[in-house]
């Protein structure tokens, strides 16, 4: 597999996310939209239901599991610094997420199930593993906060709209062809268990 | 905890209070992550954080506080489980186990720590005491050792790789602590990111404040 590096404008088109296959590297520029709410994401599941309106515009995005510490000065807010969270604990609203907001990337670290990937697929979105922990040279890109919604909820759970430059790079662990290797990677391991005991057994001292 | 180290005051309301002065002062600002577990609501307080832990170490006249956060990444994987009379088998299969479910979301390379034996909660502690020490360090306990060097090689060949994305690294260590027990052998695994943070500064008598790491 040969891995190529693409410096790309976000929000990503549904054309743009197709090009790109998993293990890919990504360096953004552009818009994107960031939250690390699990309130936020049952909220907006609400906003699908018609029962509220959806913080900003978010149709067609994208939707990071960034989190994000931003303080208002002067009636503006500055974001002070970002960080991915683990996405896998937003599983359960994904899928209709991003059928909901035909969204074209999304991200986080850690991955997101069969079922998101799936829905993935239907919407052509890809899902872009970040570094985990990587606060300090992420923090580094974000250029200008455009958009703060729900700003009554807790910093990282608000969401927010952000412009960077260079964010990244990121990898492609979720293509838009259902390639996951997050998949790959656990059924790698799941296959190899038994060899993989097998040799910690032969290998024991006495 | 040093046992000839002397105290005066109310040394966990400074704790508290310290960590109040930290809230309040540090740039870039901490995230309100403590939770109430009953009502899920966060903030900067709550009941008994910070968490703490000590042991006690004979002869010596200082203090070591050491300050390890870790959040939903690697904290989340940790697991334990009550053997009776496992084999080695039975304990690296639970190790092993434990690493797969954990998969690509503890922020892999992690740093494995594992304590065997002792009691339930002791267990615990053991596993989480492992992740602190020093990587490159050779285990004392000969069998433990040689299960460390396995499980590393073992784990590195999982597949998971840095963020678990795919790759040789999934572990940068595996660190095994043991206790004696009853036979009802807990075996217990926590996981550190590979960020690793952390920090230690030691309090002697005399007032001295040094930062370890």
């Amino acid at each position: 597999m040969t891995t190529q590096t693409h410096r790309m404008q976000f929000p990503l088109s549904a054309a743009d996310a197709r090009t790109l296959r998993a293990g890919d590297q990504v360096i953004i520029d552009g818009e994107i939209i960031v939250t690390a709410g699990l309130p936020t994401h049952q909220r907006l599941m609400h906003c699908l239901d018609g029962q509220e309106p959806l913080p900003m515009a978010m149709q067609g995005q994208t939707l990071f599991h960034i989190g994000s510490y931003s303080q208002e000065n002067a009636e503006r807010f500055e974001v002070l610094y970002i960080n991915p969270t683990t996405s896998t604990r937003f599983n359960p609203y994904m899928p209709r997420l991003i059928e909901g907001l035909e969204l074209h990337a999304v991200g986080g670290k850690g991955g997101l199930d069969a079922a998101s990937a799936a829905a993935m697929q239907r919407t052509a979105c890809v899902y872009l593993s970040f570094l985990g922990g990587g606060c300090t040279l992420l923090s580094e890109a974000v250029r200008e906060v455009l958009e703060v919604g729900w700003s009554e909820m807790l910093t990282h759970y608000r969401v927010v709209r952000l412009r960077v430059e260079g964010l990244g790079p990121a990898t492609v662990a979720i293509d838009a062809h259902g390639h996951s290797l997050y998949a790959d990677a656990a059924e790698q391991a799941q296959r190899s268990l038994p060899a993989l005991m097998a040799e910690l057994d032969a290998d024991r001292l006495r | 905890m040093g046992t000839q180290a002397r105290f005066s005051g109310n040394v966990r309301q400074a704790i508290t209070d310290g960590f109040a002065e930290l809230v309040a002062s540090i740039q870039p600002p901490l995230l309100p992550h403590v939770t109430n577990p009953l009502t899920l609501e966060r903030g900067h307080h709550g009941k008994d954080m910070p968490i703490v832990t000590f042991d006690m170490v004979d002869d010596q006249d200082f203090v070591d506080i050491t300050c390890s956060p870790k959040a939903l990444g690697s904290g989340r994987w940790a697991a334990l489980e009550i053997f009776s009379f496992p084999d080695l088998h039975t304990i690296e299969e639970f190790v092993m186990n434990t690493v797969l479910k954990a998969g690509s979301q503890p922020c892999p390379p992690v740093v494995i720590g594992v304590g065997i034996g002792g009691t339930f909660d002791y267990a615990a502690k053991m596993s989480k005491e492992a992740t602190l020490r020093t990587i490159g360090e050779i285990n004392p306990e000969p069998i433990l050792a040689d299960m460390e060097r396995r499980l590393a090689r073992a784990i590195n060949k999982t597949g998971f790789g840095p963020m678990g994305t795919g790759g040789d690294s999934t572990a940068m260590a595996v660190h095994i602590n043991y206790a004696a027990g009853h036979g009802f052998t807990p075996v217990a695994v926590s996981f550190n990111c590979w960020i690793n943070r952390r920090t230690r500064a030691r309090i002697h008598n005399d007032g001295r404040v040094e930062i370890v790491e």
